[in-house]
């Protein structure tokens, strides 16, 4: 009989470094709160740009809201200006200015959108500013999360998680509130009878919001924002960002207040973690530059109270660049290196395109003409022997106010024009209008003619579009 | 959860900039379906038009997002993560 192998249980091999998993572990962030001028600083803009988002839909302008974006019927209504599918140009350059500002910002200031007005880091300071006010401090939170499932907690997790769900449909409704009359969308809303794409948005961007300032935080900045990737394309040495200042930091340790540390050794850092602990995107400054820090300058703050209670100097973590830590710039110093030329080029082409684009919408004629030649018959040839030629032109009234246009036509000789008679377009609307064109074949020559509409406005006769077709003389 | 964020949301930024160009150009009004014009509001059009446009562009993430996986497993190379 053969003797049984020998069997001997070893412990699973520890898989080698290029099969770890391939994506951690989240950790709970529970930053800690924090006052001081920066903080300030984020508080006035939050206030600031919710102001304006939840404010702007209910303000009036001629009797209908200020600002409305009128999917319905494919008008934007801003301020004084009715904006029309055509004038999609005016929108697509102010996303370029936009997009500009935002690079020289990010040139000069580093990731000063990230950390005071992107809407992420907004909707963040909102939810957890419920969150310390239902939950408590950080370390009340800690505790309270460790803690057994008891009346209490259930009480408070209820309490914010409601709370929370009520801002994100606040921001619901004030989204949609921008495509629908905001006023008449309440009184849907309360009589519970909002349309069911309304009531789909209103949802979808109310459960978003609540999805991404209540639970996923940070994660968005770290794994879904694409500037927060491309941003380093803009950053060069004399980018401000949040610098901790090791030559006089380190070496850090704990020390007591009266303890000479010069004397002992230490640098300025005590080693509190105050830094860390405040830091929403849980990331620790003293590593240097990372992706991660969003320029939210909370840990500058944090740790100016720490350096006042030792009686140190503040600044140890301080907004810097790469060149001033370096080379031990003042801040005369740093802001000579402001107008550099990345920055004045970006200052240069904001400049033009702004200029161009405010000069264009100034400009922009509110009344547009469309022609089209009527499909069924190229020509026809009238009792009395006169060749008709039928277009339909699609008058375009963008001013607020009803105006009366004359339509006239030149290219032959002797043109007829019908209507004669003066078309009246309502305010910010479009008409259709039927115009036959009349004239005598001995008087023209035969084939196809390049002729022009004008439309006038009878009021204002600078007002006028010119608009090309073609008329077939057989 | 990451990587469900890695397609999800590239394909919202790009899919809703595709339906701001599309209904720019295009009236959902003048639009036909098989010859037929299509019975729904402008607002119904819209909304099906976006969750449309996110279909596609998520597709085609997920699908980068699988071709990124399987080269890396199967060269067995480090991603790099």
């Amino acid at each position: 009989m053969a003797s049984p192998v020998p069997l001997k249980v070893v412990k699973d091999i520890e898989q080698p470094a290029s099969e770890a998993p391939l994506y951690e572990i989240r950790q709970k962030i529970y930053p800690r709160a924090v006052s001081g001028w920066f903080a300030h600083w984020r508080l006035g803009l939050v206030v600031a740009t919710q102001l304006l988002f939840y404010g702007l839909p209910w303000l009036t302008w001629n009797a209908r809201p200020a600002v409305l974006f009128d999917l319905a019927s494919r008008k934007f209504y801003i301020l004084g200006m009715v904006l029309w599918p055509q004038d999609f140009i005016f929108l697509a350059g102010l996303l370029v200015i936009s997009a500009l500002s935002l690079f020289l910002f990010t040139a000069v200031g580093g990731r000063l959108f990230c950390g005071y007005a992107c809407p992420q880091t907004v909707y963040t300071e909102i939810f957890l500013w419920i969150e310390r006010k239902i939950e408590g401090d950080r370390a009340r939170r800690m505790r309270l999360d460790g803690a057994a499932l008891d009346a209490d907690k259930l009480l408070r997790k209820t309490v914010k998680h409601l709370l929370w769900l009520c801002v994100g449909l606040w921001t619901g409704i004030t989204f949609v509130g921008y495509f629908t009359p905001i006023r008449t969308l309440l009184g849907e809303v309360i009589s519970l009878s909002p349309g069911p794409w309304e009531t789909f948005w209103m949802l979808f961007y109310g459960f978003a919001t609540y999805g991404n300032a209540g639970w996923m935080r940070e994660q968005v900045c770290k794994y879904m924002c694409p500037y927060a990737r491309f941003q380093s394309a803009m950053f060069d040495p004399d980018t401000l960002i949040i610098t901790y200042d090791a030559q006089r930091g380190e070496p850090r340790g704990s020390r007591a207040r009266s303890t000479d540390y010069k004397a002992k050794g230490l640098g300025a850092c005590v080693d509190c973690g105050i830094c860390v602990q405040v830091c929403p995107t849980g990331i620790d400054i003293r590593r240097g530059l990372q992706y991660e820090c969003i320029g939210c300058a909370a840990c500058v703050d944090g740790c100016n109270q720490v350096m006042d209670k030792m009686g140190y100097p503040r600044g140890l973590i301080r907004y810097s660049t790469q060149n001033a830590l370096k080379q031990d710039w003042t801040s005369s110093q740093m802001a000579a290196r402001v107008f550099r030329p990345r920055v004045l080029v970006y200052i240069g082409l904001l400049l033009l395109i702004v200029t161009v684009w405010s000069t264009a919408l100034a400009l922009r004629s509110p009344l547009k003409v469309d022609v089209i030649r009527d499909r069924a018959a190229l020509m026809r040839e009238t009792r009395e022997g006169k060749i008709e030629n039928v277009y339909r032109l699609q008058i375009m009234n963008t001013d607020e106010q009803a105006h009366r246009y004359v339509i006239k036509a030149s290219g032959l000789n002797d043109m007829r024009v019908t209507p004669f008679a003066p078309v009246s377009v309502a305010g910010a609307t479009t008409q259709s209008v039927v115009v036959t064109l009349e004239v005598d074949p001995a008087r023209n020559k035969p084939g196809s003619h390049s002729i022009l509409f004008q439309v006038e406005d009878m009021d204002q006769p600078a007002t006028r579009a010119i608009e090309k077709s073609r008329f077939i003389i057989k | 959860m990451k990587r469900a964020m890695w397609i999800l949301w590239p394909s919202f930024l790009v899919g809703g900039t595709a339906e701001m160009v599309f209904f720019t150009l295009l009236d959902p009004a003048d639009l036909h379906v098989f010859g037929n014009p299509v019975e729904l509001s402008r607002t119904a059009i819209y909304t099906l038009g976006f969750f449309l446009f996110w279909l596609f562009t998520a597709a085609s993430s997920a699908l980068t997002c699988y071709l990124l996986q399987t080269s890396n497993e199967s060269t067995g190379e480090s991603t790099g993560q």
